[in-house]
Formats: structure tokens, sequence, C-alpha cells
């Protein structure tokens, strides 16, 4: 008890989780069991993260991540400390200059947002649509479920394909968390349809995809601002948005589907044939766990858990700077590297500037999947018969992971990986 | 656990119409009332008994959107009956139904069992679609047709076990050569087709049988 008051404002031990992010009494029995728990010397309490910062603001980010890669993050403060994790702001910077942008973010964001309430005018009311809108004027249309574009002007068409997300959206917002006392409240429903509409309002390119929801989500639930979480969320995408870039033929996944698949095949040839043998040399078992995040396969609190270790782990100190100059990476030779400096990267990260793996950002997820499959290895070979079976192994993890232990695994496999793939070189 | 046929079924229909919850009604006997949103594929299987013999439905149910459809396509393949779900509280979900059974004929072997389910029949007062246009569809495309409910599950046993019954005719009627597991069905031990060839019990669940 005493090592919980330390650290949060909690008062009882079991409740302390529940008490931050409430699950309605009715779907107790509907959600996995939260393992996590705050821990003294491991966690990033609010007093170590207030401490982590000098007297202009500048964060010291190598001291914050082996924190966070050691316990997580205190539930008080991890929106805050995630936007930085996603690259939303520099550590470098001072309070200022932060405050600026932040400013300047959200002045972006309502200025969309207004662009958006001028064609679908429910739009920022705390309300929101699960009817087809009417192309015309925004409004949801009778039950003919009829939307037609009524133009080929590309700007039309655009706003035509936005409108008809919207609908959906709504439709995935009331499945959304459910279990969390939060989205009781329809205004808290319609501030994450909002943030979705805004985002796909913007980034026209990919268009809502269900899953962005369960991404988005936890966003909007730490994070009070609605354009902070918007900007948490559309940076939180930067990471895993092609993998919602869909067509006739082929998903974006797919692509980290067969990295999953070359992992496998050199760190596990054995269980790679297994899976092949019974047509799953596709992976297509893993697909929403690499979409979500493995949202479904551990409690909110955990999963949140699993996200803030893994973006510590996968951690690069160029990363605003990449993004604010919006290209692709900034390689650098590791050789030139200080020990400083190589600090400010996360555990997973370093490893891949060391070898110069420059092609593997981001891809801890893909590593981590690995990870689940090497603990059910046995299981899998010996029982599983058919890609049902596989699907019932693999079902069967839910709740039982711990996230902790799973990305200590990837991060195995992961150097295992990159050790056979060089040696397979020579 | 042993079976004398195995059957793949897959269940399609736009999103939201309830294809998560007519398989865990089925499976599980239970109802959400949110079902998280399907994400690709998932999978649920059950025990049936059909003409004494027992009978596993492997079902893979699949997400609704678009954008999955290049994924679930590929679970056609192999599926020896289809679901194909529409909720009758939203017109746009009966609409596309054209273009499902259109990808389902495009992708599915020709002698694949549809049955066509009108969901979500406890909201007969917000009811977009009539049951004769439900009827009339299914009759026009060939389909076996049912409004069904997977909040209160009615007909959601029949659905499933009517489904495999047309399936187990056909396998008496010699429309499907069993040895070839692309139509979606395995014989399993003691299922040679013929006269009470079920070797053993396991069904735990006592269907009705087919018309």
């Amino acid at each position: 008890m005493y090592m919980l008051k330390s650290i949060g404002n909690a008062n009882n031990a079991n409740g302390d989780m529940e008490s931050f992010f409430p699950i309605r009494p009715d779907c107790q029995q509907l959600v996995p069991k939260t393992r996590f728990k705050p821990k003294v010397g491991k966690t990033l309490s609010e007093r170590r993260w207030n401490a982590a910062f000098d007297k202009d603001g500048r964060l010291d980010i190598a001291g914050v991540l082996r924190r966070i890669q050691r316990g997580g993050i205190h539930p008080a403060i991890k929106g805050e400390v995630w936007e930085f994790l996603l690259g939303c702001y520099d550590p470098n910077s001072t309070s200022e200059e932060r405050e600026n942008l932040r400013k300047k973010r959200r002045e972006q964001y309502y200025a969309w947002k207004e662009e958006c309430v001028k064609i679908v005018p429910v739009i920022g009311t705390g309300k929101f649509v699960m009817a087809p809108l009417d192309a015309e004027d925004g409004e949801p249309v009778e039950n003919n479920g009829v939307v037609e574009p009524k133009s080929d002007d590309e700007s039309d068409k655009k706003v035509v394909q936005w409108k008809l997300s919207l609908h959906q959206i709504g439709l995935d917002v009331v499945r959304t968390d459910r279990a969390l006392v939060y989205y009781e409240n329809e205004a808290n429903q319609a501030k994450l349809w909002d943030v979705l509409a805004i985002y796909i309002w913007v980034d026209d390119d990919i268009g809502y995809v269900q899953g962005m929801n369960d991404i988005c989500s936890p966003m909007v639930i730490l994070l009070k601002d609605e354009a902070d979480a918007f900007w948490c969320f559309e940076h939180a995408m930067r990471r895993v948005r092609e993998n919602f870039r869909s067509n006739a033929t082929s998903m974006g996944v797919q692509s980290q589907l067969g990295i999953l698949s070359q992992v496998m095949r050199v760190v596990d040839p054995k269980l790679h044939q297994h899976l092949e043998g019974l047509d799953g040399g596709e992976y297509l078992f893993a697909i929403r766990m690499l979409m979500v995040l493995f949202r479904r396969e551990f409690s909110f609190v955990d999963a949140l858990y699993l996200w803030e270790v893994m973006w510590a782990m996968e951690y690069n100190p160029n990363m605003f700077a990449d993004y604010a100059a919006s290209k692709g990476s900034h390689d650098v030779v590791a050789a030139k590297l200080s020990k400083k400096v190589l600090q400010q990267y996360g555990k997973y990260e370093r490893k891949n500037v060391q070898k110069g793996r420059t092609d593997q950002k981001s891809l801890l997820a893909v590593f981590l999947v690995a990870g689940v499959l090497e603990t059910k290895n046995k299981k899998l070979l010996n029982e599983a018969k058919g890609l049902d079976d596989v699907a019932q192994i693999m079902g069967d993890i839910t709740g039982s992971l711990d996230a902790k232990k799973a990305l200590t695994e990837a991060l195995k496999i992961h150097k295992k990986y990159l050790k056979k793939a060089r040696n397979g070189e020579s | 656990m042993s079976y004398a046929y195995l059957f793949k079924y897959i269940i399609i229909g736009d999103t939201g119409v309830g294809k998560s919850c007519l398989l865990l009604q089925f499976t599980d006997k239970r109802f959400q009332p949110v079902h998280d949103l399907t994400i690709g594929v998932e999978f649920g299987a059950r025990m049936i008994t059909i003409d004494n013999k027992p009978i596993k439905l492997q079902i893979w149910d699949t997400a609704g959107q678009e954008s999955f459809r290049s994924i679930t396509r590929s679970y056609y393949r192999g599926a020896a009956g289809a679901l194909l779900v529409y909720d009758i509280t939203r017109r746009e979900t009966f609409n596309h139904l054209a273009s499902w059974l259109e990808d389902a004929r495009q992708h599915a072997n020709a002698n694949m069992t549809i049955m066509l389910i009108g969901n979500k029949s406890d909201l007969a007062h917000r009811r977009a679609v009539s049951t004769e246009e439900g009827e009339q569809f299914a009759k026009e495309n060939g389909l076996i047709f049912m409004e069904a409910s997977a909040k209160t599950a009615q007909n959601v046993e029949e659905a499933f076990i009517n489904t495999a019954g047309t399936i187990y005719k056909k396998i008496q009627d010699g429309v499907f050569d069993v040895s070839n597991e692309s139509y979606g069905i395995k014989v399993g031990y003691g299922g040679i087709p013929g006269p009470s060839g079920g070797k053993d019990g396991s069904a735990s669940q006592a269907g009705g049988c087919c018309s």
C-alpha cells in the first residue's frame, strides 16, 4: 500500500488502475484482467517526470526512456509523456517553444474542424451520426441509404468520400472500448468521432479504415484537449498508417506480415515450415495484432503499457526533426554516435542503428508477434493440424500475456534475427 | 473431437450487421450488446448433429468493411457454406447484398450453400427491410432465407444447422467429391457416407435436421 501511495494518488492496491480507467460493472467479465501495476523505482512517476526537465524545460529523454522501458508510465502522466514518445515534441526544445508549437497546432486543428463543420454541421456538437449522410446538406438521409456522388469534380469527390465514411466511423465509435465507463458519455464518443472525422479529412489518401478507432481511443481518453488528442493520434498513425492502406488486391499490413514471415523463416524455420504446410505462411492470423497493436490481446491498461514500452524501445531522437522535415528517416552512422547520444535511443532502435539496419524502423510489433508465436511453438507444432487450430491457439493468448515479458522476448528475437540474418549474408 | 464431417463456413455481409454476434450466440449461447468490431478474420467452431452424425462446423467470421475485402476473400476458398447477413433496420446493408453475392460467386466454389440472414429481427419496430423483400431476394438468387436475432437467439441455431443440413443433403446426393477438400468438407473418422456411419457420439449439440 505505501508503495502505491508514494507514486500516485491511488488508494487501493487492486482498484488502482481501475480508478483511472474505470470499467463498467456489467463488462467486468468481458475484458481481460489488468496485470500492470506501477512499481516504485521502475515506473516513470509524476515526480520523476517533472524532475526530468531542466530550468528551461529541456527533457532528459535518456533517463525517461530508461524508466519507461523498465516499468511503463504512471497513468496520471501518460498523455504528456506519449507526446514525446511519439515525436510530437522535441525533448531538446524549451517549454516556451513547445507552448508556441502547441498553440499553433491547436489553431490548425480547429481551422480544419471549422472546414468540416461547414460541410457537416453535426461535427463539434457533442453528437454524431450512424446513418449515411446526404451528399448535399450533410444531414442524415432518410432510410434509403443511397448517397451518390453528383459531380466528377475532384474536390467534390473528396468531400463525398469523406462524408461516406462518417457514418461508418459512427458505427465503430459505439463499439470502441465500450467496457470503459468513459464511453458511456455520448460527448466522449463524439470526441472520438470528431477526431477521426477530422483526421481523415486531413489524411484523405488512406481514408477511414476500421482499427484506426482502436488506435485513436486511448489518445482521446488520455489527452483532455481534443486538438492535443488529434495530434497525438496523428503522430501514432505516422508509424502505422501504411498498414491501413488498402486497394482491391491487398492491404498495407501485408507488407508487415511479409516481414514477419521473413523473420520466422530465419529464427524458427521449423515452425515457419509447419505453418506454411497448413497454408498459413502468409500469417493472416496476425493481422489484428499488427493493425490495432495488440489491443484485443490485452486489457485497456495493459495495452497502453505495452504501447509505451514499445515506443520507448523504438524511440529515435531524430524523430521530431524527421517529422518536421517530413522525410522518411534520418540515417546516421552508428560509429559516429557518442555513448551519450546512443542513450537517447530506445533499446530496439539502438540495436538497429548499431547494426546499420534502418529498414527495421517501427517494426518491434512484428517481433512481438514472432515472440508470441515462439511461446506457442510446441503447441503449434504438435497440435495445429489446420488453420482453425492456429486461430484457436493464437486466440487463447488473450489475457494470458505479460506485456513486459512479451517485449523482452521480442527484443531477443530481434537480436537473434539480426545476428542470423547477417551470418546468412556473409 | 472426432466428427463424421467437417464443414467450413464463412460469414459475410456489411459491417455492423451482427455477424460476430450471430457467431457468438451460436458457439457460446450468449449475446454481447456491443461486440468489438472484427479486424481481418476471426474464428469459431461448434459440433452439431445431423442424421445422427457428429458434424463439426468451422466458422470464419470476416470483417465487413470494404478495405478488408482483399483479405477476407481468401477465406471463400474451400468454404462449403456461407451466411450472408444484413441488418433489417439498415436499408443500405440490404442494398449491398448483390455486390456481396457477386463476390461470393466469383471467389467461392459453385456448390457453396448460401444462407441469407436478415438479422436483428428483435428490432422489428425499426424495420427498414420487409420480410417479403428478403424472401424475394433469396428466391431470385437461389439462397435459403431466414430472419434471425442474435440477441434473442431466434433462428440462430436454425440458420447454422439448416445450412449444414443442405450441405449434408448435397453430399448424400453426390454433388460433392468429399475427398476433395476444396469443397470445404472434410470426412472425419467413421464418416463414410452411408447408413448410420457415425462412429462415436461426441456431438455436443443435438440439432434439428434439414429440409
